[in-house]
């Protein structure tokens, strides 16, 4: 129906181009960040790396970060935050997704 | 029947304060992928078990097969062959790879194949896989192997997934962590020997299966997740919610 262009959904995203498949994005404070990197250990896709005793995730094009949320569950200190969702295209566009939000009563 | 209606007012005041203890349970669960070695006692697996047991299911047909592996070199033997499979696959199928950028018409035409399994995130675990940079199961000290039975009523597939979700709250409430893990599927698809090993045949086929463990750290809690839209039919009108 409206979702998809006729190439649209005939189009197989280039899985390495940050225009096509766009991952997820979180963002460190690092004045919180005590450097104990469990994210980087619980990060599913190995997104995160540590560099200088903090934690910062690999550019687009050779993360999948897919937004789950465990690196920012598992933080003790409380340092990471969520800050912009993947979005793909084409074959697998990202279709009817909002905002992200916390669970509401 | 007044004191009913009374009871159920009150339930829906103390409702929109709080979520209820299950809702908590659902909402503070997350998918647990770092485990302690230490070992979940036999009756904690047999009560997880039983909540999948009384999952609702088509026609009451319980269409599932449960393997339940305790053993840490089984696991790792298991994990062992999909870790192969998953190097022939990264051989040929990841472009992304410096000087590999013509692999990715051979790619694409698996991707349309198969575009569940070679989805671009399973496509970037398949390399991390290969390169041992996590193993299938995490090193969960208890696996749950889900078959469905394929003669089931309706939707097998789905009732292993309704069972099987039962047991990962159950689990959950127990304090305990869960992963669901599909990556167990080519150790049965495209190979016979576990399933020769474990002796499973017809009419049972691999779903998924679910890694149970006691979690490191403290992975829990509330994290922020997209809405999605959802279309909303009343009073003769549609609405869009998120």
């Amino acid at each position: 129906m409206g979702n998809f262009g006729f190439f649209e959904k005939r189009h197989i995203p280039k899985y390495n181009d940050p225009d096509e498949i766009k991952p997820g994005e979180i963002e460190v404070d690092v004045d919180k960040c005590s450097g104990c990197s469990i994210c980087v250990q619980a990060c599913v896709v190995s997104a995160i790396v540590m560099q200088a005793k903090r934690p910062v995730m690999l550019p687009p094009g050779r993360n999948e970060c897919i937004f789950c949320g465990c690196c920012v569950a598992i933080c003790p200190e409380g340092a990471i935050r969520l800050k912009s969702p993947y979005r793909y295209t084409g074959l697998y566009k990202t279709i009817g997704h909002g905002e992200p939000q916390p669970p509401r009563l | 029947m007044a004191s009913l209606k009374k009871e159920r007012a009150n339930r829906i005041e103390r409702l929109r304060m709080d979520f209820t203890e299950t809702e908590k349970v659902i909402l503070n669960r997350r998918s647990v992928r770092l485990y302690t070695k230490e070992a979940v006692p036999e009756f904690m697996v047999k009560r997880i078990l039983e909540a999948g047991r009384f999952a609702p299911t088509g026609g009451n047909c319980q269409a599932w097969k449960f393997v339940v592996l305790r053993d840490p070199e089984l696991i790792e033997a298991i994990s062992e062959t999909v870790v192969k499979i998953c190097k022939i696959f990264k051989a040929i199928v990841d472009y992304r790879r410096p000087g590999f950028f013509w692999l990715r018409p051979i790619a694409n035409l698996f991707i349309r194949r198969n575009r569940n399994d070679l989805h671009p995130v399973p496509f970037g675990a398949i390399t991390m896989l290969a390169e041992r940079k996590f193993t299938v199961w995490h090193g969960a000290s208890t696996v749950i192997l889900i078959f469905m039975d394929v003669r089931g009523v309706g939707t097998p597939r789905l009732d292993c997934g309704i069972a099987g979700q039962n047991m990962v709250i159950a689990a959950h409430s127990m304090g305990l962590g869960t992963c669901w893990v599909s990556f167990c599927k080519p150790a049965f698809q495209y190979t016979n020997k576990w399933k020769k090993r474990l002796d499973i045949g017809y009419p049972y086929k691999i779903v998924s299966s679910l890694a149970i463990g006691w979690p490191r750290g403290e992975p829990e809690g509330m994290v922020e997740r997209q809405t999605h839209a959802v279309d909303w039919f009343e009073g003769g009108e549609k609405r869009v919610i998120y």
